[in-house]
């Protein structure tokens, strides 16, 4: 059984997984982005490939091209293609008929602030590409809005003109994580800040949150919506329900083991291998 | 045993560290990549990119 992990650094949840590789007396072939090459003809021998890139650009593309020479990968190129872009996993929640907070696109500066305006303030401005909570801007006037929208479309490169609007939520401080394996929600955690933006990667605190009906079956067809496989829902308590906000394809776990007593490397291994079966 | 390459103070790694791994300089908090194991070499870790998330 040979397992490739395709990465670059390796964090604590890469070290995670390793450990829990090694556990099932699988030893891992590691494939660092940075020394890969590609020539579309030489197939490795590996039986799959499990993704833990930190570059969005190199795993989706990394992905693709293991997937052409015939190699199962987790996940696949086509969920990190749909997760690594806030535009297509809008999309695929929508064509699933998920809930998720109102949102619009527009492509110039113009068209953003007609489109801010329609949805009303406050809004968030999120680039389409990019995670940890960073380069978020949540805007609460005209003034802001052009402001805001003016830097990107002069500063930002190119990407940046693709604005992506998500109606702000009142999320009350929190919001959910839930953590997808197949089939199942096998755990979730609340991120609990004083700062609007609940990423852990920006300090929010992460605590348990119990696993119910409503959390579990958004979570997984959430998941479902992107293609599935191992995924991070993370979602909001509206008061309309729950709302699904975004989706992770290389989902970070470090703090949400302890939390909820789940052994989620374990999970995702075992997860991996069945594959192989 | 190695040195941190941006202040010297001496790091020693766990018996299981990888090529690649992320590790933090405890006297300068500098975030370094563990770049070889025979001999064992540090440099500082790439800044992150743009890309760069889950």
């Amino acid at each position: 059984m040979r397992v490739g992990l395709l990465h670059s650094l390796i964090r604590k949840e890469e070290k995670l997984l390793l450990e829990a590789f090694r556990q099932q007396s699988v030893t891992p072939i590691m494939l660092d982005d940075r020394k890969l090459t590609f020539d579309l003809e030489s197939v490795p021998d590996i039986d799959i490939v499990v993704e833990r890139c930190i570059n969005h650009s190199r795993a989706m593309h990394g992905l693709r091209l293991f997937e052409s020479l015939g190699i199962r990968c987790i996940n696949s190129s086509d969920v990190a293609r749909i997760c690594g872009d806030k535009i297509l996993t809008s999309l695929a929640l929508k064509e699933a008929g998920l809930a998720q907070p109102p949102i619009r696109v527009a492509f110039t500066e113009d068209s953003a602030l007609i489109a801010i305006e329609e949805l009303g303030y406050p809004v968030v401005l999120k680039p389409a590409v990019g995670s940890w909570g960073r380069l978020l801007a949540k805007v609460n006037d005209r003034e802001s809005a052009e402001a805001i929208l003016e830097h990107k479309t002069v500063l930002g490169s190119y990407h940046h003109s693709i604005f992506y609007i998500q109606k702000y939520v009142e999320k009350q401080g929190r919001d959910i994580r839930s953590f997808v394996v197949g089939n199942e929600c096998i755990a979730a955690i609340y991120r609990s800040s004083s700062h609007w933006i609940t990423n852990t990667a920006r300090g929010a605190v992460a605590t348990g949150c119990p696993v119910t009906d409503e959390i579990a079956s958004l979570s997984v067809a959430a998941a479902h919506a992107v293609g599935g496989g191992v995924l991070a829902i993370d979602l909001f308590e509206s008061t309309e329900g729950l709302l699904v906000n975004e989706v992770n394809y290389t989902m970070e776990f470090r703090n949400s083991i302890d939390t909820t007593g789940v052994n989620i490397p374990e999970r995702v291994v075992t997860y991996v291998l069945e594959q192989l079966k | 045993m190695s040195e941190c390459p941006v202040c010297g103070a001496d790091i020693s790694l766990a018996s299981d560290t990888v090529v690649g791994e992320l590790l933090e300089c405890t006297d300068c908090g500098s975030e370094l990549e563990v770049t070889g194991l025979k001999p064992l070499t540090l440099a500082e870790a790439p800044e992150s990119e743009e890309d760069w998330g889950e």
